[in-house]
């Protein structure tokens, strides 16, 4: 994937560039909002992370003036300000996803792959059932199955795993979950989504062999078939 | 609002009560002139009646002592006969009080002894016959006959029946009028004050751009409103101010922490993971992550505390039973019982991230409070129309001394330091409480520690 980095932190564009590249994408810099810019609007840029404040052209004009344009790739914003509303006006500028300074690098690829497919065409937000090995989920009829078998799961387990196969294969972090399940944007204390992930790991991999829901050590979680 | 309701609005108004207050004082005050004014003229149209008519008394009296009854008689009748009925009455009765002379039928029943008294005479108009009333004195004549002399008084009945119908008059019209007008400025304050606190609410959701609607009028309520106006530029200026201090306090921060991050997690794949310089990066890692929180955590009491965050209705219901769903496996998984009872429908203004993160602070820290096998309740009721939410847990509380210390800054009480936590958990609860104009108090529950926050 060709990724646009949009960032005025030498250090921080720097390292990004890099983790980007050994995660095997190909990546673009830019220093200031004006390049940026127009790097985004010209070359075949796949996706782009955009930093919140830039000199020449600041990263929320900047994601306005390019969806002004049409261009319809995904954006990550990144931010050094507050929190609360700032990610509201990001995403209301038309970015994407928001993520605050400082992240962990493994967050911020997660959410690049999520971003990157979420672009690929979108199957997974309007099919009604989804599939994964023998792991099945009706949205319409709230059924989940395993190899045939009904799974029984509370209101907010079946939402946690429909998120889940919204992103298999992918890794899915705390936060992401915390977001996307809850619409929380703060990180709690405690454990919390951990208790959540096995108890969901008891009811779709307990009583089978082949178990789908993986920990991905660091970063978070993963719904995937092992090969 | 219905129109029963904007009538019972105006009736609430200052102006109406005002007007109420003041039409009624007019009218007792026209009603006490009015009674006095004719207590005065009665009593000096009545005394000068009745020296009339004891003048005419004391006549008759020295007439009957000179003149034969039969002349007296014929004194009576003459008189009778000379004055008008309309201006004198005379009637002269015998022990039997048969009438003898006089232009009166028959002997009033309303007569007593030789007091004055009132009575009424039919008196001939054209054609038909009015009722008038008489002021009049009887006295004794020789040999048991009687006497009476009386002048109409009706004129000044007449007068005064006016003057009492002018003064019922007087006083509903002033209470009419008073109503009325106070009806018509208090549907004009309402209109400014309606306009006033509809602005007012935007501002209190956060939108201080808004100003209050200024006529040109120089009336209390608009220069009430320019001051207001003045004022809300000051803080709107200050809040701004805080904002960018905020704002570039967090970047100052956040930005180092984020290269340290970077520069941390770039330089780990390179090194064997075990190894003494891989764990001193980890370690420089877990620590961003921490100051992380607190920068956070501290970021957020400052935006709650200016005030600077946009507010929407929050279903406050659906949000507390959220995080307690959020937090029931956690709490499972120690073996506390975490129990809630959440009243539908509440709903408040405010900001959800933030009431959702104080939810979420109060759980955490009832659940790192509280033993293994403890007890944690939630509720949601609604006391009145404003709703209250109450966690309440078994663990160890928090000594009354200490309740109002915990909800400042950073401050972890000795037994607190055995758990993880950056110590600003009650803090942001209290921020977050005082942003939504709600009400916080920590309490004992008898064992353990009770926190209500009432909107």
């Amino acid at each position: 994937m060709h990724i646009l980095i949009v960032e005025d932190d030498e250090v921080a564009r720097d390292s990004l560039a890099r983790a980007l590249r050994e995660a095997g994408h190909s990546v673009d810099v830019a220093s200031n909002g004006l390049d940026g810019l127009q790097m985004a609007s010209t070359t075949g840029v796949d996706l782009a992370i955009v930093d919140r404040m830039l000199p020449k052209l600041d990263g929320l004009a900047l994601v306005q003036s390019l969806r002004a344009t049409g261009r319809k790739i995904p954006v990550l914003i990144l931010s050094a300000l507050g929190d609360v509303d700032d990610r509201i006006t990001g995403l209301r500028a038309g970015g994407d996803d928001y993520l605050t300074k400082p992240y962990h690098m493994s967050e911020l690829l997660a959410r690049i792959d999520a971003l990157a497919r979420r672009g690929e065409g979108n199957t997974a937000e309007t099919n009604t059932k989804l599939k994964l090995a023998d792991l099945e989920l009706d949205r319409m009829t709230r059924r989940v199955t395993r190899n045939g078998k009904k799974i029984e799961l509370t209101a907010r387990e079946f939402q946690l795993l429909e998120f889940m196969m919204r992103h298999s294969g992918q890794v899915v972090t705390r936060t992401m979950l915390l977001e996307g399940v809850w619409d929380y944007h703060f990180d709690p204390q405690t454990n919390v989504i951990d208790v959540h992930i096995s108890r969901l790991r008891q009811a779709i991999d307990k009583d089978f062999d082949k178990p789908l829901l993986h920990t991905v050590r660091g970063a978070g979680y993963s719904l995937r078939e092992d090969e | 609002m219905g129109p029963d309701q904007r009538i019972l609005g105006v009736l609430d108004t200052s102006p109406f009560r005002i007007a109420i207050v003041y039409s009624i004082v007019f009218a007792c005050a026209a009603a006490a002139l009015l009674g006095a004014v004719d207590f005065a003229v009665s009593r000096v149209v009545d005394g000068s009646t009745d020296n009339l008519i004891e003048a005419e008394v004391q006549g008759l009296r020295e007439q009957m002592l000179v003149l034969s009854r039969n002349d007296f008689i014929e004194l009576i009748e003459q008189r009778s006969q000379d004055q008008d009925v309309r201006g004198a009455v005379y009637l002269m009765v015998d022990p039997q009080m048969r009438p003898v002379a006089g232009n009166v039928p028959a002997w009033p029943k309303e007569a007593n002894q030789d007091n004055w008294f009132y009575f009424r005479v039919s008196v001939p108009y054209g054609d038909e016959t009015r009722e008038h009333e008489m002021r009049a004195r009887p006295f004794p004549l020789y040999g048991g006959y009687r006497m009476l002399v009386g002048h109409d008084v009706q004129e000044r009945q007449d007068v005064k029946s006016l003057m009492m119908r002018g003064l019922i008059a007087a006083v509903v019209l002033t209470l009419l009028m008073g109503l009325g007008g106070g009806f018509w400025m208090g549907r004009r304050i309402l209109a400014q004050a309606g306009a006033i606190s509809a602005v007012a609410t935007q501002i209190m959701r956060g939108d201080l751009s808004q100003r209050l609607p200024v006529r040109k009028a120089d009336d209390e309520i608009n220069t009430l409103a320019r001051e207001i106006n003045t004022m809300l530029d000051k803080i709107e200026q200050l809040t701004l101010g805080m904002r960018t201090v905020l704002d570039s306090a967090a970047h100052d921060l956040r930005t180092p922490l984020n290269r340290l991050q970077a520069t941390a997690e770039g330089a780990m794949p390179g090194l064997v993971p075990g190894s003494p310089e891989r764990r001193v990066l980890e370690r420089v890692t877990s620590e961003v992550d921490h100051m992380r929180s607190t920068l956070d955590a501290l970021l957020r009491i400052a935006l709650a505390e200016t005030g600077t965050v946009a507010r929407e209705p929050v279903d406050l219901s659906e949000l507390v039973a959220s995080v307690v769903e959020l937090y029931a496996p956690a709490s499972e998984e120690r073996g506390i019982a975490l129990s809630s009872s959440v009243a539908p429908g509440a709903t408040v203004q405010g900001s959800r991230q933030l009431l959702a993160q104080a939810f979420a602070n109060l759980l955490d820290n009832a659940i790192k409070f509280t033993p293994d096998g403890g007890h944690i309740r939630v509720l949601l009721r609604r006391s009145g129309s404003e709703p209250e939410v109450i966690v309440e847990d078994d663990g160890p509380g928090i000594p009354a001394d200490k309740r109002e210390i915990v909800l400042g800054r950073r401050v972890r009480l000795d037994e607190a330091r055995k758990f993880p936590g950056s110590g600003l958990g009650l803090s942001l609860v209290a921020a977050v409480t005082k942003l939504h104009g709600a009400h916080l108090v920590l309490d004992d529950a008898r064992p353990g520690l009770k926190v209500s926050l009432k909107f």
